[in-house]
């Protein structure tokens, strides 16, 4: 953890100051434990507020959007899942990579506040690391050892790609591969009947504040008009009904199909824990049963399954 | 009392998005030729199967219809040349995820309708008029305000 943290300090210090990048997206320590969030940086002497703990989760990628526009290049630290977004809004010509510059972050997984929260161990934490195969919760004058594997985030336990796919420089050793089935909760709940189902999901659903959190993180979702802000055509209300939610959670999610990179930010961010992995994972397995595997994210230069055909393709529904 | 009697007073909406250049013409022909279809089949036309977008199709189950089809050309004969074949996907992709969120299959279809087969067309609104008749109306999406 602090040979990387000297790394990404030493690096966005050398981009900054050689002029290489006018701007350095990493990450910084916010008051509490917990809150390691996005940080811009522009001068060299800022550098050393830059932070790399276990809760730099905040992909980075999607800033480029709008910094493309005043910056000539920015520089940014981007984990596996990261750079899964990042060729996904390169494939959707969102970004110029002549104008980026990325350093990669091999990742082993990361914590979720919740998780540590559940198991009782936030009171009075001042800060959690990864030391050798164990994760050190510092308090004012003790420390606890444990575990990592019960505290990681839902998505690192799946997570295929914890070595970036694409990069400019790498900052560490490669880590090992070892995600758990990812399709397992989407069996469970194909195996029900379908109004169990519809059941299921109406609970799911009914619970959405539409914070369109889910929507703003993701990194397969950057229209510039989306279709959730229209007013005319309206096709989403205000209004707190059913009926609204399941329109704007059916169109999401197969807004993402054949391009979500399954990088899990979504259900992550969603503040009621919708899990919106579900119905991404759904398509993404559906489509690639249909369609052959296809992987987004992986292979920027290949088609993603909703844009092509072949003339012989299976259909969902008897042709005659 | 059978089921189809049950739902004796139900008659169901069904919603069909119809390619111009052929399903649209094979309604056409079913008129001419007097082939009698279901009143409950409400037409909307479209140029191409590609056109239909998800979210009509969400919209038509808002607004009470209690099945959706979507009618374009046979493979191959796609006006456009490859809209029904980006259609075969999407729509398929779209089926079975509409059954993962709990709409029953019946409730959307696709069908390829040439301009000449009227007869297939009255057949089709027929057959999915009658299968809703017995699964009943569709209360799921459904904006009831
Ligand atoms: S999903 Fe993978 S790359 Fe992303 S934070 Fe978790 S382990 Fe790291
Ligand atoms: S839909 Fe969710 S998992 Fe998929 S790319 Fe977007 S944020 Fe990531
Ligand atoms: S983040 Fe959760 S609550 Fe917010 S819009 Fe998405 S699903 Fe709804
Ligand atoms: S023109 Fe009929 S399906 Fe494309």
């Amino acid at each position: 953890m602090k040979a990387m943290l000297q790394k990404i300090r030493k690096e966005a210090a050398s981009v900054l100051a050689s002029g290489e990048a006018d701007l350095v997206l990493g990450w910084g320590k916010g008051p509490l434990w917990w809150q390691s969030y996005p940080a811009f940086i522009e001068e060299e002497k800022e550098t050393g507020s830059l932070t790399w703990d276990p809760f730099c989760v905040p992909n980075l990628s999607k800033y480029l959007l709008e910094e493309l526009w005043v910056k000539q290049k920015v520089a940014l630290f981007l984990k596996g899942c990261d750079a899964l977004g990042f060729n996904q809004l390169l494939q959707d010509k969102r970004v110029d990579r002549e104008k980026v510059l990325i350093f990669g972050i091999p990742c082993s997984g990361l914590i979720d506040p919740q998780k540590v929260e559940r198991a009782g161990l936030h009171q009075g934490l001042h800060s959690v690391e990864h030391q050798g195969g164990e994760l050190v919760f510092s308090y004012k004058d003790d420390q606890k050892k444990e575990d990592p594997s019960s505290f990681y985030y839902d998505k690192c336990l799946t997570c295929r790609h914890p070595n970036p796919v694409v990069f400019d420089m790498m900052l560490g050793d490669a880590v090992a591969v070892n995600p758990q089935e990812r399709f397992a909760a989407v069996g469970e709940l194909e195996k029900q009947d379908v109004s169990e189902r519809y059941r299921y999901w109406e609970r799911q659903f009914s619970r959405c504040i539409r914070c369109f959190a889910c929507r703003n993180v993701c990194p397969a979702c950057s229209c510039r008009e989306c279709i959730f802000d229209l007013t005319d055509p309206r096709w989403l209300g205000k209004a707190n009904v059913l009926s609204e939610n399941q329109f704007y959670h059916i169109t999401r999610a197969f807004h993402m199909a054949g391009r979500c990179v399954d990088c899990g930010e979504c259900a992550r961010v969603c503040p009621v824990d919708i899990p919106l992995t579900s119905l991404n994972r759904k398509l993404i397995k559906d489509l690639n049963e249909l369609y052959g595997e296809y992987d987004a994210g992986v292979e920027p230069e290949k088609e993603p399954p909703l844009i092509t055909f072949n003339p012989g393709d299976p259909a969902a529904f008897l042709e005659s | 009392m059978s089921v189809v009697e049950e739902h004796h007073l139900f008659e169901p909406m069904i919603v069909a998005f119809c390619c111009n250049w052929c399903s649209y013409a094979g309604a056409d022909l079913a008129g001419t030729g007097r082939m009698s279809y279901p009143a409950n089949v409400r037409i909307v036309r479209v140029p191409c199967s590609s056109r239909v977008s998800p979210n009509f199709i969400l919209r038509a189950f808002q607004r009470g219809a209690d099945a959706v089809v979507v009618a374009g050309c046979h493979p191959g004969d796609c006006h456009y040349v490859s809209g029904n074949y980006h259609a075969r996907r999407r729509f398929s992709a779209l089926r079975r995820f509409l059954e993962f969120v709990g709409i029953e299959t019946e409730r959307f279809e696709i069908h390829w309708i040439s301009a000449s087969e009227g007869n297939k067309f009255a057949a089709i609104m027929k057959d999915v008029t009658d299968k809703i008749r017995v699964l009943g109306p569709n209360r799921k999406l459904r904006d009831v305000r």
